[in-house]
Order: C-alpha cells, then sequence, then structure tokens
C-alpha cells in the first residue's frame, strides 16, 4: 500500500471515496446546507446521506458510478443557510444530582460555579448538528467554550433516557437506555426522543434548534 | 403460524433492511449476507426482500402446525426433520403439517439463513422486517425469538416448485480484501505493516454492530477525528490499536480512524466469521474493488 496514493481528497472537488461505495464530501461550515441540497434533488444513485461534523457521507447503490447530475449537485453553490433553520424545542431539564452526577467535576474544570454552569448551559440556543451513535442521539453545537470537556476515560455502562450530556465540543441527549462515555449534567423528560413507530422517527433533526430550560 | 419450540443463540427476523435513515442515525442492517437470504427466497418462490431468519452459531427448534415450504442458505447446520427426512442445503423443502425442524450448532462458519414460502408477516418498522438489536425495533418485537414465541406466517398456497440453488464460489482462505480507508495515511509503518502482515483472531465479544479483532496493536498518530459517517466493513482503530470491522448493526458516524475497508463483495465472508477465527488483510485497488460484481446464486428446477 502506497502512503502517496491514500487518503488524498479529489484535487477537483471537496470529495474523495470511501470504501467503494461511499463518497465524503468535505462540507466545512456548510453541512446543513448542503445536506439539504442533495436531499432536496433526490438522486437515484444516492442510498443514504450520512452528515456529520464537517462532512456528509454519500452512501451510493452498489455499482452505481458517479453521475454528472451527482458532481453538478455537489458543485452547486447553496441557497442563504440563515433561511434553513428548523424549528425551536425547548426541553426542560433537572440539571446535577443524580441526573447530573458529572456537573460539580465540569463546573470545577470551567472554574465557576454549578450554578454558572448551569445558567451557561441553559443560556444558549443549540442547533442540531447531525445524529448518531444512537437512533435519534443529536449532536447539538453551540455549546459554551468553558463547558467542553473531552469524554470521560471510561465509559459508563449504563445511561439513562433522556439524560443530557457534554462530549467534546458538543451537547446531546440519549434516546435510550445504554452505554455511554459522555459527561452526565442532567435528565430531560423529552419523550421519546426517538420512536420507529412515528411518521417522523427522530424528535430532532438537522437544522432543529433547541433550548433547554431548567425544570 | 409458527412455533418456536427452543430459541438458538440469536435467530433474528431479517429482510434486505432499512436503507435511506442515516441521517437518524439509523443504520441500514438487514441479512449480513442478503444475496443468501434473497436465494433462500427464490427456493421457496418468495420475492426476494420477503422477511426469513438469520441464525447465528447454534439455531432453533421450530414446529410448523400447518406445514410449509422453507429453504436453507448459508453455513451448514447440525439438522434433522420430525419426519426423518434429509435437510438438505440449498433446496426447496416441503415441511408436512404439524412438522418440526430443529437446528442445532453450525458445522462450519457462522451463519445461515432460513427463508419461509409466503415471508414472515411480522410488521414492518420504517420499511423494513429487519430486527435492529441496538434500536431494540424490528423483526419480531424487537429482539431475537424466544421459546414460546409464535411467528406471524400464513402458509401460501399454489403450485410449489422444487428448485436447487449453487452458491457463488467463495475463496476460503482466511484472506478479507480491503480497499484503504480515508485515516489511512494516519497511520505510522510499523502500524500499516502489523495491520497487512499479522493474523487477526475474532473475539468473542462481536456482533452485528462488529467484528472485534484481536492481535498485534494497528498503531497510528492520535488525531482528533471530526465525526464521521461510516460504512459497514469500516476498519476501526480505537487508541488501543486493536481494529474493529464494523458490521451490519454498526454506528452510522464514528470518531475512530478507519485503515480500511472490506469491499462490499467481501462483506458476505465477514458474515461468516466466528470467535476465534483468524483473518488477515490483503489490500486492492478501489477500481479493482468497484468493478467486482456481486456473486451469483443461480437457481434451477430438481429434476
Amino acid at each position: 500500500m502506497g502512503k502517496q496514493a491514500i487518503g488524498q481528497p479529489n484535487p477537483d472537488a471537496g470529495w474523495r471515496w470511501v470504501s467503494e461505495r461511499g463518497l465524503r464530501v468535505v462540507t466545512g461550515d456548510t453541512t446543513l446546507p448542503r445536506y439539504l441540497s442533495l436531499v432536496s434533488q433526490n438522486l437515484p444513485e444516492i442510498e443514504d446521506l450520512i452528515p456529520a461534523d464537517d462532512s456528509i457521507l454519500l452512501i451510493l447503490h452498489r455499482g452505481a458510478p458517479m453521475s454528472s447530475a451527482l458532481r453538478a449537485a455537489l458543485a452547486a453553490p447553496l441557497a442563504d443557510a440563515a433561511t434553513q433553520t428548523g424549528p425551536l424545542h425547548e426541553i426542560a431539564v433537572e440539571y446535577g444530582g443524580a441526573a447530573g452526577p458529572d456537573l460539580p467535576g465540569l463546573a470545577r474544570r470551567a472554574g465557576i460555579s454549578v450554578a454558572d454552569c448551569i445558567e451557561r448551559h441553559a443560556a444558549t440556543d443549540y442547533t442540531v448538528a447531525f445524529l448518531g451513535f444512537q437512533p435519534g442521539f443529536p449532536y447539538l453545537r453551540g455549546l459554551p467554550d468553558a463547558l467542553c470537556a473531552p469524554r470521560r476515560a471510561t465509559p459508563r455502562v449504563r445511561v439513562a433516557a433522556g439524560s443530557v450530556a457534554i462530549g467534546g465540543a458538543y451537547c446531546g441527549i440519549y434516546p435510550a437506555d445504554g452505554p455511554g462515555g459522555w459527561h452526565l449534567i442532567g435528565r430531560s423528560a423529552v419523550t421519546p426522543l426517538f420512536d420507529p413507530a412515528r411518521a417522523a422517527p427522530a424528535l430532532l433533526m438537522p437544522g432543529d434548534r433547541v433550548r433547554f430550560v431548567p425544570a | 403460524m409458527i412455533e418456536v419450540v427452543r430459541a438458538g443463540l440469536c435467530d433474528l427476523v431479517m429482510d434486505p433492511g432499512r436503507p435511506g435513515w442515516g441521517a437518524l442515525g439509523v443504520p441500514a442492517g438487514g441479512a449480513a449476507d442478503p444475496a443468501a437470504l434473497a436465494a433462500a427466497n427464490r427456493l421457496v418462490g418468495n420475492d426476494a426482500a420477503a422477511a426469513g431468519l438469520e441464525i447465528t452459531l447454534s439455531g432453533p427448534l421450530l414446529r410448523f402446525p400447518a406445514g410449509g415450504v422453507v429453504a436453507l442458505t448459508g453455513a451448514r447446520f447440525a439438522a434433522a426433520r420430525s419426519s426423518g427426512a434429509a435437510v438438505a442445503w440449498n433446496e426447496t423443502l416441503v415441511l408436512a403439517a404439524g412438522e418440526t425442524l430443529s437446528l442445532g450448532p453450525a458445522q462450519t462458519d457462522c451463519r445461515c439463513w432460513l427463508a419461509l414460502r409466503g415471508g414472515l408477516a411480522v410488521p414492518p418498522v420504517m420499511g423494513s422486517r429487519s430486527t435492529l438489536l441496538p434500536g431494540g425495533f424490528g423483526g419480531h418485537q424487537g429482539r431475537a425469538l424466544q421459546a414460546g414465541d409464535a411467528l406471524p406466517w400464513t402458509p401460501a398456497v399454489g403450485e410449489i416448485r422444487l428448485l436447487r440453488t449453487h452458491p457463488p464460489v467463495a475463496p476460503h482462505n482466511g484472506t478479507l480484501r480491503v480497499v484503504a480507508g480515508p485515516q489511512a495515511a494516519c497511520f505510522d509503518d510499523a502500524g500499516l505493516a502489523a495491520f497487512f502482515a499479522s493474523p487477526y483472531r475474532v473475539d468473542p465479544a462481536s456482533d452485528r454492530r462488529g467484528l472485534r479483532l484481536h492481535g498485534p496493536a494497528v498503531t497510528h498518530a492520535r488525531i482528533e477525528l471530526a465525526s464521521q459517517g461510516v460504512l459497514p466493513g469500516a476498519v476501526q482503530v480505537p487508541p488501543d490499536g486493536q481494529p474493529i470491522i464494523l458490521g451490519w448493526d454498526g454506528p452510522v458516524t464514528g470518531g475512530y480512524p478507519v485503515i480500511a475497508g472490506v469491499i462490499s463483495a467481501d462483506l458476505p465472508r465477514l458474515a461468516q466469521l466466528r470467535p476465534g477465527d483468524t483473518v488477515r488483510f490483503v489490500t486492492i485497488e478501489l477500481e479493482e474493488a468497484r468493478a467486482l460484481a456481486a456473486g451469483q446464486w443461480d437457481i434451477e428446477d430438481i429434476a
């Protein structure tokens, strides 16, 4: 395997192959408008679109070539992102205590009081950047710098559904009970975040906005 | 209706899966070897997308009160029918009313697929009848089969054709073909050398979310990587250097560097790896991988 040949972006555009049917499109801070633009074009060779931090993974149907329509879609200018924000969800949170055992540690780390920590966390409007990890788990962008913290060294075996947590520069909400490595700061009663039987299974979608309200 | 008299280790209702929900954090899932399930479906006269069972390592004992037409593809398991008739793989089987089909341990490999004429009638969830264990939905009540389950099924009536299929010949030399992963350049020479020159053993903690491997540590620069979309077959390397091959029910995004991706043509072989097996990786060019066609399951009448 020649190192020079691997991991190199296509020089002509911000995309590269990932395995033989994935295309990673580097989107930087235009992930959401690019994602929405690609969804709206409904290109037949695309099996799935997975937005993430600063890129979108396009999964093509097996054997499908990259069409000129897809190349054009990736190069097309984007509409004004400011016009594409989703609905605002106000989510009540019980901060600290048994629901948020990592809150005191995060406050110490930030050099502020627990009350200040809560106030700053709740004073921010977040945007759903993407979903991942579990069905319906939102990665919320907008966390104040002081509250950012690397993931726990050892993940918890069980995190309760509804837990509001901090991982790196993101805030998230666990839709279901399960293991988790983020810092738990509280719990919301928003139920259910994900319900596969609903017409819209995920309550929060990329582009939606979230405001936390101390309960 | 089909009675589950005794459950296997992990019997899951599967169909081709539910691609298209990645943006909600939902993997496509579906049969680990969709072509093998599709072939079994054709043997019983079903649409290729009908729901059947994916059976792993040790199988169930099923009773068919009204009889039925079934077919098995994939790994050979110890198997017996209460009628005493032989249980052939890759052929249409006609079960009499009240007959039982008992599957024991896998004799080779890991997974087989059981198709039933008419298809299992569990309710579709998000467009598929496949079980997604990590999400707890789909299939039969979102879980593996248990003794005492009654699987919703109506045996289809009509003419029965006795068919046989010939699986594609898979080279069984313990290698998986991969293309370079998006973060391959993050790995140092020692890490790349270890990965491509060493055998890796499949850990018992492996499941449909991922195959955990044990072997020489694959070393890499400890970079902070942004979360990225990932595909089944992606070989992630966590900080401990022990690779994980993401499976069919794996997460849709990941933050560990991906050294390589198992090509689509070899995902059916991934489905047949069991704990304790060893694998080696061999790299091929992207264009070669893209040109490889899926293996053909030819179907013919039994003369």
